[in-house]
């Protein structure tokens, strides 16, 4: 009881937002570094991948090697890839692009390669037979093929950039992330509401520009001038790069002491913890809040409000929800599940609501003509009928939650994370390597299991 | 022009060869049609003509260099001489009608060339697009979305394609199977007449008896992946062309 009025009275201290116009023209530098870091990622995302993912596509001497290679590269939480760019490039937005631009790279080589993987054979045969190079026949052929799918999730991994690109700020990599940190550390909450209104507010008009690029994917090349003006703005703090390259070295071999190894265990269970927890959180709430955002359920003044509500939890994402979390429920695993359960019940709350509305009309009909009320048609026949896809997007959401609870540890909800962190900041770099290549081995080990058991179900997906 | 020597190919995971000892010689100019049953190997012996398929045994030849040998640029060269018109005349929907024309010249266009013309098309290159599409009698289609063709029309863009290659040796796989008779005449009218032209050896496959009797020089038979037989069009009897249907 206690605690909840406490945690109360501290939700009340970040209202109201702090709006004076002196801190609003202060925040525009860091918010353009935001912007800016999320397109440089992208522009070099685009520039390095593509060309990766031709590679693959056409099936070139070795592509295997290469899928291996950007899935491997994906395994490495976001954060982690802040973390190593900060200590080797030096703190501000040149780091956090260093970061997103290895993410993200990884993330559309890979998806963009299985997108031409998975493209019609034929015509790329026929193309193949004029003779023509591979550049042409992807040119010609691969790149057409899939460009409504390429654009769908190009738009879509810019949405995740801008995000992102909060998130890399919180240890340091410049931007919003970095002034939101600062702010919950002074107690300065009013400011802390303004960072992530705005933070809400990029992330839902990204999703905006999206829809627009889709429709007219020359609006992309705005990414360009964006990306390239930030490049120049924040080059790397580390004017020797051979102080960077002996930063680097001296990461390896990493090494963990003995009392540090026997604790390494807990830690990793711990982090599983939070993710299983914060996933099933998610679940329970995202249910309800899907049913209410279904428009065949209920009446769509009702469902309006309810996908707002989906939208800030989703727009926001989980380290921040920690910050807060953190002030409001303490330091510990606990603030880490409830941020995961938050920002995940968003996301799927979103995509069960699809799932609601997309199941199959004709079995409802019937149960409709039999004269049944809402609730048991919701019962009997829409939720059955949408447990499937439930289950698939519940498997992923786990996955990608075990990347976002080593994420979220580096804020103080325990486990691995915040043992990588803490070990950052003391520089103890060789024990911070070992924790990293921990966190990339149970990453790895949770995506390959989600494989196996997604692929014995039969449950046939993109993977994005 | 072109030789067949000994040809045998094998899917993996398949028990019997899809194709086993084929023997054939075409002159350039020389019209050969290939008959026979569904699964008979036409389509295979196709895409093994042009490379698309590894060989188990024996080789093809064009002009006494071996297409089963050649790797990378030679390949490239080889496949370049060998134009193909896929049985599902396999065009990029997305496409204009133009882009996959000339898409026929990617052998010889250097890849940057080909980002170019994507880009912006020179206009001689659309005059040669436009040439090609009317050879083929839809020159109007020239700037259309490839998805809002006829089947029809699709076929004769994929011709253009084919003309556009300036190839040796035009191999066309079932060039008329979803057209209306009066259509199906017109396309093998106008593939005779390339053929004549430009000196081309033509090799077809289809499963018409009386079109092959009419406007092939040679007509060669393929069951269970064995040719059956390979005759001239005077020497073919009544069975031959019960076989064929
Ligand atoms: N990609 C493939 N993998 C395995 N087997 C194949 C493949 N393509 C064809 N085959 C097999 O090879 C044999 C010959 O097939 P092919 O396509 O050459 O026949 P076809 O004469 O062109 O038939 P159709 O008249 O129906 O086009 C068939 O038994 C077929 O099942
Ligand atoms: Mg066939």
């Amino acid at each position: 009881m206690h605690a909840l009025i406490i945690a109360w009275h501290t939700l009340l201290a970040f209202f109201p937002p702090d709006l004076s116009p002196s801190y609003l023209r202060y925040v525009w530098l860091p918010v353009t570094q935001t912007v800016g870091m999320a397109s440089a990622g992208m522009v070099v995302a685009l520039c390095l991948g593509i060309p990766l993912a031709i590679y693959v596509g056409t099936r070139a001497p070795g592509w295997q090697g290469i899928v291996g290679m950007l899935s491997a590269l994906r395994a490495i939480p976001d954060l982690t890839l802040a973390i190593l760019a900060v200590v080797v490039v030096g703190l501000g937005p040149a780091a956090g692009m260093a970061a997103l631009a290895v993410f993200y790279t990884a993330m559309v080589g890979k998806v963009f390669a299985e997108l031409f993987l998975a493209a019609p054979q034929a015509p790329l045969e026929s193309l193949r037979a004029t003779g023509a190079p591979r550049l042409a026949v992807a040119l010609f052929g691969l790149i057409p093929l899939t460009l409504a799918d390429l654009l769908t999730f190009g738009s879509y991994s810019f949405e995740c950039a801008m995000r992102a690109s909060v998130i890399v700020g919180a240890v340091g990599g410049g931007g919003i992330g970095t002034e939101l940190v600062g702010a919950v550390n002074g107690l300065d909450y009013p400011r802390a509401t303004t960072l992530i209104v705005i933070l809400a507010l990029l992330v839902t008009s990204v999703d905006t520009l999206g829809w627009f690029m889709r429709k007219h994917p020359r609006i992309a090349l705005v990414l360009f001038p964006m990306g390239v003006a930030t490049m120049l703005l924040n080059p790397p703090q580390v004017f020797v790069l051979r102080h960077a390259l002996a930063t680097f070295a001296g990461m390896f071999p990493p090494l963990l002491s003995t009392k540090a190894l026997a604790a390494l265990p807990a830690l990793l269970w711990e982090t599983l913890e939070i993710a299983v927890g914060g996933t099933a959180l998610a679940l329970l709430l995202a249910i309800p809040l899907a049913l209410g955002a279904a428009r065949n359920v209920v009446h769509t003044a009702i469902t309006a409000v309810v996908r707002r509500v989906l939208d800030v939890s989703r727009a926001v994402p989980e380290i921040v929800w920690g910050l807060i979390l953190v002030v409001m429920a303490g330091i510990g695993p606990l603030a880490g599940a409830l941020a995961l359960g938050i920002h995940s019940a968003g996301v799927l709350g979103k995509l069960f609501a699809e799932a609601f509305e997309n199941v199959d009309t004709a079995p409802v009909r019937a149960l409709e003509a039999t004269g049944a009320g809402r609730l048991p048609i919701v019962a009997f026949g829409i939720f059955p009928l949408a447990i499937g896809p439930i289950a698939v997007h519940t498997m992923f959401r786990l996955e990608w939650n075990v990347r976002a609870a080593t994420v979220v540890g580096m804020i103080g909800a325990g486990g691995i994370g915040e043992a990588l962190y803490n070990a950052q900041q003391h520089m103890h770099y060789q024990q911070m390597m070992a924790y990293i290549a921990a966190t990339w081995l149970l990453v790895i080990l949770a995506d390959v299991a989600g494989e196996r058991v997604r692929r014995r179900l039969g449950w046939n997906y993109v993977a994005t | 022009m072109l030789s067949v020597v000994d040809l045998t190919v094998r899917y993996t995971n398949q028990a019997a060869p899809a194709l086993q000892g084929i023997c054939l010689n075409v002159a350039g100019g020389e019209r050969v049609a290939v008959v026979g049953p569904s699964g008979g190997g036409k389509t295979t012996l196709f895409r093994a003509v042009n490379g698309s398929v590894p060989v188990q045994g024996g080789y093809v030849a064009l002009e006494g260099e071996r297409v089963g040998e050649a790797r990378g640029v030679e390949l490239r060269a080889l496949r370049r001489r060998i134009a193909v018109i896929a049985q599902m005349h396999d065009l990029v929907d997305r496409l204009d009608v133009y882009q996959n024309v000339m898409a026929g010249a990617l052998g010889r266009w250097s890849s940057l060339h080909a980002l170019r013309f994507l880009l912006r098309p020179s206009g001689a290159e659309l005059v040669e697009a436009r040439t090609a599409l009317e050879r083929v009698g839809i020159p109007e289609k020239l700037r259309s979305r490839t998805s809002d063709l006829s089947g029809g029309q699709r076929q004769r863009v994929a011709i253009a394609r084919a003309l556009v290659q300036r190839p040796a040796v035009l191999l066309a796989d079932e060039p008329v199977a979803s057209l209306d008779p009066a259509r199906s005449e017109q396309i093998l009218a106008l593939l005779c007449d390339l053929a004549r032209e430009r000196g081309l050896a033509l090799i077809c496959s289809l499963h018409q008896p009386e079109l092959a009797l009419r406007y092939f020089d040679r007509i060669v038979g393929l069951r269970h992946g064995r040719m059956v037989f390979d005759r001239p069009v005077a020497k073919i009897e009544p069975e031959h062309l019960v076989f064929a249907s």
